[in-house]
């Protein structure tokens, strides 16, 4: 057996020619494993569909994929889309299972993204769990739905700015993002704390009227695959309409732009206490089981 | 019939995109002139870009010359011996990118392997003006051999959530000094 003996290298460099498995995954591996747990918990929380799990999700969301790594999906990425320009993939494995993972998953069910994974989605989830129903200004209805639109005007805005300029750095005044990295100018956190107040009055503000990935996102919901189920009941019936905090349900109809699988309806339509679906189903039962002794 | 429009709408984008990046070689600035200076504040002059790899030579004066005379004349270079090289990072490997594309920069390397100093010349890093852009880092790069690992977190000093920023350029720059010393140097000649 004489195998090929490639020359040795004079050179001596301590990087080995061909890299082997061990040497890519080497310094990664750890953030893979904390990033598949997360994703993990992510997911079993939406599909277990509890709200003490969701606010773990949050916990976790905000704590170590916010504050700690900041995975987070910017107009940066759609920037990216634009000029074809991304991260090697051997070396940034991580990053690329966030991303595919954002873009399954809207595939399969809509912006769960932003509804469970994004830390600033997370965030302004949280305030509003906290914050007094009082101080909640309700915006009216037909606001709420030309509002919506804002987004998409904005992702449309910020995509033609970059073409036209190629300035990446517009993204921290389209995107509060950057404030997990703890970095920002004075001006960029004076604008900050002015999101963030009208959030305490407006719930979700960013995220329903001006987040141009959630636009993005919103888009690429119409391919979702597993959609809310509504049953005929829901053609009249109004109680998952005023509940859902995202204006997301208009009637009968689900505005995939704008549901971020929060999950408040589905929990609605699981409860047979609730749903008028399973109540007429419950009172029909009721019904039944006494109608045989009513005279003939 | 709308997903289907939507999905077809992704891939014919997809498609144009990807055909309408041809091989050619990164555009860079094409007047770097006035950093040349940063790097070899001591040189006399330099030869035009070109050559396999790119690249310019930095020549000194010649000792022999009149020293009264003014320096950088063409006549008194020292063209048989240069004293340096410069290149781009993105002529040496264009394939290697940071989190939104490559990082253009431009590096002048003395004839004994030593980084005499790196211009970050052009990047579109969302987060380079806390990692690359910072005279920090081009700072501690001054001195560095390519014998040194180019490790983030070793000997390249870590930003934190910069990690994708700091690893292109630490890959481009190993990668491209050690291309650019094998092709003009002899390993006696580097420690």
């Amino acid at each position: 057996m004489s195998a090929f003996q490639p020359a040795p290298d004079p050179w001596g460099f301590d990087e080995t020619p061909v890299e082997t498995w061990a040497d890519i995954l080497g310094p990664q591996y750890l953030d893979l494993a904390l990033l598949t747990a997360f994703i993990a918990l992510a997911v079993y929380s939406f599909k277990r569909k509890t709200v003490a799990l969701k606010y773990l999700t949050f916990a976790a969301a905000i704590g170590y994929m916010g504050f700690a790594k900041s995975y987070l999906i910017s107009i940066t990425n759609i920037f990216s889309i634009v000029d074809w320009s991304w991260p090697v993939v051997k070396y940034n494995l991580a990053w690329y299972l966030f991303f595919g993972f954002t873009v399954v998953s809207t595939i399969l069910w809509g912006r769960l993204y932003c509804g469970r994974v994004c830390a600033y989605g997370a965030l302004t989830q949280t305030l509003d769990a906290v914050i007094p129903r009082r101080w909640r200004v309700e915006v009216p209805k037909a606001i709420e739905q030309r509002a919506a639109w804002i987004k998409f005007g904005i992702l449309f805005g910020v995509i033609s700015y970059y073409i036209i300029t190629r300035d990446v750095q517009i993204y921290q005044y389209v995107e509060p993002f950057w404030m997990f990295g703890l970095f920002g100018t004075p001006l960029l956190w004076t604008l900050l704390a002015v999101l963030l107040v009208a959030t305490v009055f407006v719930r979700n503000l960013y995220c329903r009227f001006l987040c141009p990935v959630g636009a993005t996102l919103g888009l690429m919901s119409y391919l979702t695959v597993f959609r809310i189920k509504r049953w005929s009941e829901c053609n009249t019936c109004r109680i998952c309409e005023k509940a859902c905090e995202w204006g997301a349900i208009d009637g009968p109809k689900i505005l995939v732009t704008e549901c971020v699988r929060c999950d408040d309806c589905e929990r609605l339509y699981a409860d047979p206490k609730k749903c008028p679906h399973w109540r007429i189903i419950e009172y029909n039962d009721r019904k039944l089981a006494v109608l045989p002794l009513r005279p003939v | 019939m709308k997903r289907f429009g939507v999905l077809l709408l992704l891939l014919v984008s997809a498609g144009l995109v990807t055909l309408s990046a041809q091989t050619k070689r990164i555009f860079t600035n094409p007047r770097p002139e006035a950093h040349f200076k940063t790097l070899f504040p001591n040189a006399a002059g330099v030869s035009s870009f070109g050559g396999a790899p790119l690249h310019w030579k930095v020549y000194g004066a010649d000792p022999k010359a009149n020293p009264a005379a003014p320096p950088a004349s063409a006549g008194e270079l020292r063209r048989d011996k240069p004293i340096g090289y410069i290149f781009w990072t993105t002529d040496l490997v264009p394939n290697e990118r940071a989190y939104h594309g490559p990082i253009h920069m431009l590096v002048g390397m003395d004839t004994r392997g030593i980084l005499q100093g790196v211009v970050v010349d052009y990047n579109s890093e969302p987060y380079g003006y806390f990692s690359i852009d910072l005279p920090e880092f081009v700072a501690r790069l001054k001195g560095k051999s390519v014998r040194d690992p180019f490790v983030v977190g070793k000997d390249i000093q870590a930003v934190s959530r910069a990690s994708i920023t700091m690893n292109g350029a630490a890959r481009a720059l190993r990668d491209a000094s050690r291309s650019v010393a094998k092709a003009f140097l002899s390993p006696d000649q580097v420690k």
